[in-house]
Formats: structure tokens, C-alpha cells, sequence
């Protein structure tokens, strides 16, 4: 009875540990001790829900993206499926009138289908994971451009915006809560579910998993296919935020995703790191850009901040595995 | 109106540095929040000198933030404006999708909204600051095409396709472009970030399409000197006119000199509209009330008239 209690809480502690990303935690709790008494409006309610809202789509993007890390591959597209996605979103609602579970139907799988080409252009054609999501990035933003010929689309239910301002219980919005169920799914997914660690053996070594009865291709296409799904997740929740969609959003975010994925401990060489990095990398990167605007740092000098901050948390990662 | 507008401000002003000298701010506000597209982009810098420098003058603290172009990070970057308790928010948005949302997010704290260059579909603020367009778009043509003797080929770079001031900017030239038969437009192309070397890959693809181009209108000055460059590499400066607009710091310098086939721009009063929109937030953060368009106009600017731009930005 006292062991399975404690063999229990071990387990939960396990699914919330940050495994091997303690240093980026570290930064981070240091990082919001500094801006606490660095700024009077740092610390407050207010300010960690709105860190909340503008870390939505980088936070469910990231996901994706430690997913191919982890299988030692990249993803470029990201970006743009994201925006393929939104447009996909806003012509099926907006220009066809559809109800808005067909069109965040649509949305989803268009976004994912790139994800499976990518996937399948690496597995069966041999292209180079980067080669492969490069071209990918380019067709799927040349699509987006293509549904409107270029231009935006607005006109959105007002439910759809509300979703992203209105904060239930004055705590959540429902792009928050789409947020924190990706997360906790996949913490959950990454751990217990044999998929999940897969993801480990595949990155660690493809041809000791295969030998191991993994079926690497089919994980390797599933893994491209989930971080596509996830962009244009992504896409969703940025339509919401901003109440309309045009073809040129999330230019560049794919070097965000990567940054998170990196700053929160995960290798790019793959098999070690996981989500609850990323989490840690992801706050870091909202924290360090909200904080740096309430302390009226000028923007030029905050692009050579977060330089800074993503050279010294890969630095130390490489020490600390030096010293092991 | 419009005088009422000044002697509102001008009372406010003078009754304010009368009173409290040594006080921050003007008829209670004390802090602006100024949010930026892209400050990579001179027009864009020039307005954010304009605010501060008038800012400045009446103890008025802004805070500037930069979006990159990127619609997603101006909403979050307006969420941190708001955190800090501005009084006023003048809102330049960024990106083609103008978003509404910044707008809502000050509504609901109570804040003025002065919108600059554009303003979002359907969430207007108290007053939007815009440089006219169509007709200084018109004029520019019209001096381009008259050197080249009315007549000839033409081709435009577009800025972002769809925004106002790249339909607005086509509109105007069209005028000109209508009134000279003899002008023909062989091709068009839109640019996405209204820069340079986009200006110079555009044109230098259009002069192998059509060498005998004569005229070319870059709706940006970016666009206009990166097609400038690529005329010259073409060896073809003796035959292309090229028209440009804004009136950049850097367009202004090469205009000075006046050795490329950049000739003519339009220069935009960015400066003030900066010191404009300090004085629309003040106003209505006291509840006077302002226009609801103010459009100032952009000078027609050659070689000749150039230098004393360079001097002082208007």
C-alpha cells in the first residue's frame, strides 16, 4: 500500500519533471526574479496571463517541432504550413461560408497533408530532412499567397475572436486552455505511450530501432505529419488572436520553434531532450520578450538579447555535458 | 474645425506650462505608447523621431516598440504597452491584416487610440494620421512621364499588394498614366516588404523582359533606388526615368547628388505626423475633439529642391 503510493507520486513526478532541462528552469526562475524587481508591472496576475496569450502559438508550434528534433530530423515549414493553414481557415468560413468545424477541419488536415508529403519525401525519396521541409516551406506559403492571390481575409464570427480576449473564470482563454491540452497530452504521450518512446530510439539510433521492430519510416512520416497538424494548430489560434488571416504570418517563426526547442534542452543531433524543455524554452523566449518591453529595453538592443540568452543556454548544455 | 482643433491644444498646452513647469506630461498624460511596423523602415523611423522629439519637448515619456512586420508580435508587444499604464496609444499597424485587436485592448482600458498610416477594418481609432496618396502618387507620375516626353514604356513596383497606400499610390499614377496615351504599361509586380533589393531583382527581371522600358514609378523609394541600381547595372541609365516616394533620408541624400536615374519622390510630412498625433492623443485625452482624417501632403521633390529636405525632415 505505502510502496504503490510512492511508486505513484514517483510516476507524477516523472511525467512533470523537466528531465535534463534544469539549467533552462534555473534561467528562467533567475530571469523572473530580475524582472520582478527590475519593473513595477513585471509581477502581477495580469502581466503572466498576458505572457500566456503571446506564447500560444509559438508554445503549440515548439510541440511539433521537439517532436522531429527528437527523431534527429528539422522542420523549416512550420512558418508557413501555419499560414497556409489560416488561409485554408478563413477561405472555407469566411469565403464559403462554412460552418467553423468544417473550416478548422480543412485547415487541420491541408496543413497536415504537407506534413505527410515532407514526411514521405524523406523516408521513401531519401531527400534530406531540411531539404525536404525547405521546399515544403516554400509551397505551402506559395499556396497560402495563391487562395487569396495575396491578400487578407477578416470577417470572422465575433465568437471566434472573443475565444482569445475573453478569459474564463478570469484566468483562461480558450486559446490558452487549446495551449496547455496540447501540452499535457503530449507530456503524457511522451512518456507512456509506446510512440513516445519510439521517438527516443529513432533519434537516438534509426537502425538500432529498426532492428528493435520499430517501424522507423512509418514513425518518421507520423512525426512530420503531427508537427504539421500541430503548425496549423497553430494557425488556428493566431486567427483567433488576431481576427483575420493573411498569407504572409508566421514569416521566420520556424527559427522561434527551434530556438525554443534548443534553449529548453533538446539536442538537435536528436534522442534526448522532450517536451517539458520546450515548455521551459518557450516561457523563457515570452518571458524575456514581454520583459524586455516593459523595461522599454529598444528593440534593436532585444534582438541581441535574445542572441545572447540562446548562445548561453546551448553553451551551457554543452558544458554541462562535457563535464559528464 | 480645425482651428478649434490648434487653440484647444494651444490652451491646453500653455495652460499646463503655466501652471505645473516643472510637471511631467501634458493634460495628463504622461506616458505614450507608440507602436511600430518596422523601424528598419525610414518612414516609419522618421514618424517615431517626430513623436519623441515633441514628446520630449513637453515631458511626455514614450515607449516604443517594434513589430518586425509581424501582426501576431505587435498584439502581444500592445498587450505590454497596456501593462505599463500608457495614456495615450498611437497605433501604426503592421503587416497587410491591419489587426482590429490593439484597438479593442485600449478601448477596454479607456486609452485614445491615434492611428498612423492606416487603421484597422472596422475598429476605427479616435483619429487616423495618413499621408495623402492619390494625388501626390499623381504628380510623381506625371513629372516622370513629362521627361520622358509623354510617351513610352511603363512598368510599376508595387509595394504590399493590398494595403492602402500601394492601391491608393496605383490609383494616382493611373491618373497620369490615362491622360498620356502614349504611355504604355507593359508590366506590373508587387513587392512584399517595399525594400531594395526586391526593387532591384523586380526591375532587373522587367529589363530583360522589355529592354525599351523608359519609365518606371517604385511606389516606395526603396523600390525606386533598387530599380535605379538595376537600370544602371544594365547599362540603360541613359534611357530610364525612375520615380520614387516617401521622401527617405536616404532616397533625399541620392536625389542631392542626383547621378542615378532616381529623379523625382515625393516627400512625406512624417516628422509631423508624429508631432500631429502627440497633439490628437493630448487633445483627446481631454476630451476635445479631433478630425476624424487628418491628412497632411507630401511634396513633390526633384534634384533641385532636395537639399533643403535633407536639412530638415518636414
Amino acid at each position: 500500500m505505502n510502496s504503490t503510493d510512492k511508486k505513484r507520486s514517483l510516476q507524477f513526478r516523472d511525467v512533470f519533471s523537466v528531465g535534463g532541462a534544469t539549467g533552462p528552469l534555473i534561467g528562467l526562475l533567475l530571469l523572473c526574479a530580475f524582472l520582478s524587481f527590475a519593473t513595477d508591472s513585471f509581477f502581477s496576475i495580469r502581466n503572466f496571463l498576458n505572457i500566456l496569450d503571446q506564447i500560444t502559438v509559438l508554445g503549440v508550434m515548439a510541440v511539433g517541432m521537439t517532436f522531429v528534433i527528437l527523431i534527429a530530423g528539422i522542420d523549416l515549414s512550420v512558418g508557413s504550413v501555419l499560414a497556409l493553414s489560416m488561409m485554408v481557415l478563413g477561405y472555407l468560413n469566411v469565403e464559403a461560408s462554412m460552418p467553423m468545424g468544417i473550416a478548422i477541419s480543412g485547415a487541420l488536415v491541408a496543413s497536415a497533408l504537407v506534413g505527410l508529403v515532407a514526411g514521405l519525401l524523406i523516408t521513401e525519396f531519401k531527400v534530406p530532412p531540411f531539404i525536404a521541409t525547405l521546399a515544403m516551406m516554400s509551397i505551402a506559403r506559395g499556396l497560402a499567397n495563391m487562395i487569396t492571390d495575396g491578400s487578407q481575409i477578416i470577417g470572422f464570427p465575433a465568437w471566434f475572436n472573443m475565444g482569445a480576449i475573453i478569459r474564463y473564470g478570469g484566468f483562461l482563454t480558450s486559446t490558452v486552455a487549446v495551449m496547455l491540452i496540447v501540452f499535457i497530452t503530449t507530456l503524457l504521450y511522451q512518456r507512456y505511450r509506446e510512440g513516445g518512446r519510439a521517438l527516443y530510439a529513432v533519434g537516438g539510433n534509426p537502425e538500432v530501432a529498426r532492428l528493435a521492430g520499430i517501424k522507423v519510416k512509418r514513425v518518421t512520416v507520423l512525426t512530420y505529419t503531427a508537427c504539421a497538424a500541430l503548425s496549423g494548430l497553430a494557425g488556428i489560434l493566431l486567427a483567433a488572436r488576431l481576427d483575420a488571416v493573411q498569407p504572409s504570418s508566421g514569416v521566420a517563426y520556424e527559427l522561434d520553434a527551434i530556438a525554443a526547442v534548443v534553449i529548453g534542452g533538446t539536442s538537435l543531433s536528436g534522442g534526448t531532450g522532450g517536451v517539458g524543455g520546450t515548455i521551459i524554452g518557450v516561457l523563457i523566449i515570452g518571458v524575456l520578450r514581454n520583459g524586455l518591453n516593459l523595461l522599454s529595453v529598444s528593440p534593436f538592443l532585444q534582438a541581441v538579447i535574445i542572441g545572447l540568452v540562446i548562445v548561453l543556454a546551448v553553451a551551457a548544455e554543452t558544458f554541462k555535458h562535457r563535464e559528464q | 474645425m480645425k482651428l478649434m482643433f490648434k487653440t484647444t491644444i494651444a490652451s491646453i498646452v500653455a495652460a499646463t506650462i503655466a501652471t505645473t513647469a516643472l510637471a511631467e506630461g501634458v493634460g495628463g498624460v504622461n506616458k505614450i505608447g507608440l507602436a511600430v511596423p518596422n523601424l528598419q523602415a525610414d518612414f516609419f523611423n522618421q514618424i517615431k523621431l517626430g513623436v519623441e522629439g515633441y514628446a520630449g519637448k513637453l515631458g511626455i515619456e514614450v515607449i516604443v516598440v517594434d513589430a518586425k512586420n509581424d501582426t501576431a508580435t505587435q498584439v502581444s508587444q500592445v498587450q505590454d504597452l497596456l501593462t505599463q499604464g500608457i495614456d495615450a496609444f498611437i497605433y501604426i499597424p503592421a503587416g497587410a491584416a491591419a489587426a482590429a485587436v490593439p484597438t479593442r485592448l485600449a478601448r477596454a482600458e479607456g486609452i485614445p487610440v491615434i492611428n498612423v498610416d492606416r487603421e484597422p477594418d472596422g475598429a476605427p481609432g479616435d483619429t487616423v494620421i495618413y499621408g495623402e496618396n492619390v494625388m501626390s502618387a499623381y504628380q510623381v507620375c506625371d513629372h516622370i512621364i513629362g521627361l520622358a516626353g509623354g510617351k513610352g514604356k511603363m512598368v510599376v513596383i508595387h509595394g504590399q499588394k493590398g494595403t492602402t497606400p500601394e492601391v491608393q499610390r496605383f490609383e494616382g499614377c493611373k491618373m497620369a498614366m490615362d491622360e498620356n496615351p502614349g504611355v504604355e504599361l507593359v508590366a506590373q509586380q508587387w513587392s512584399q516588404q517595399w525594400s531594395p533589393d526586391e526593387g532591384f531583382q523586380i526591375a532587373q527581371n522587367m529589363l530583360q523582359a522589355h529592354p525599351d522600358i523608359r519609365i518606371i514609378f517604385g511606389q516606395a523609394d526603396g523600390l525606386a533606388m533598387g530599380a535605379a541600381k538595376a537600370v544602371q547595372v544594365a547599362s540603360l541609365a541613359d534611357q530610364v526615368i525612375v520615380g520614387g516616394y516617401d521622401g527617405d533620408g536616404a532616397a533625399l541624400k541620392s536625389l542631392v547628388t542626383c547621378d542615378t536615374p532616381f529623379v523625382v519622390t515625393a516627400t512625406q510630412s512624417t516628422q509631423a505626423m508624429g508631432v500631429l498625433a502627440v497633439n490628437s492623443a493630448i487633445a483627446v485625452a481631454n476630451g476635445a475633439s479631433v478630425p476624424a482624417r487628418q491628412i497632411p501632403n507630401a511634396v513633390l521633390t526633384t534634384c533641385d529642391n532636395a537639399a533643403k529636405f535633407v536639412e530638415k525632415h518636414p
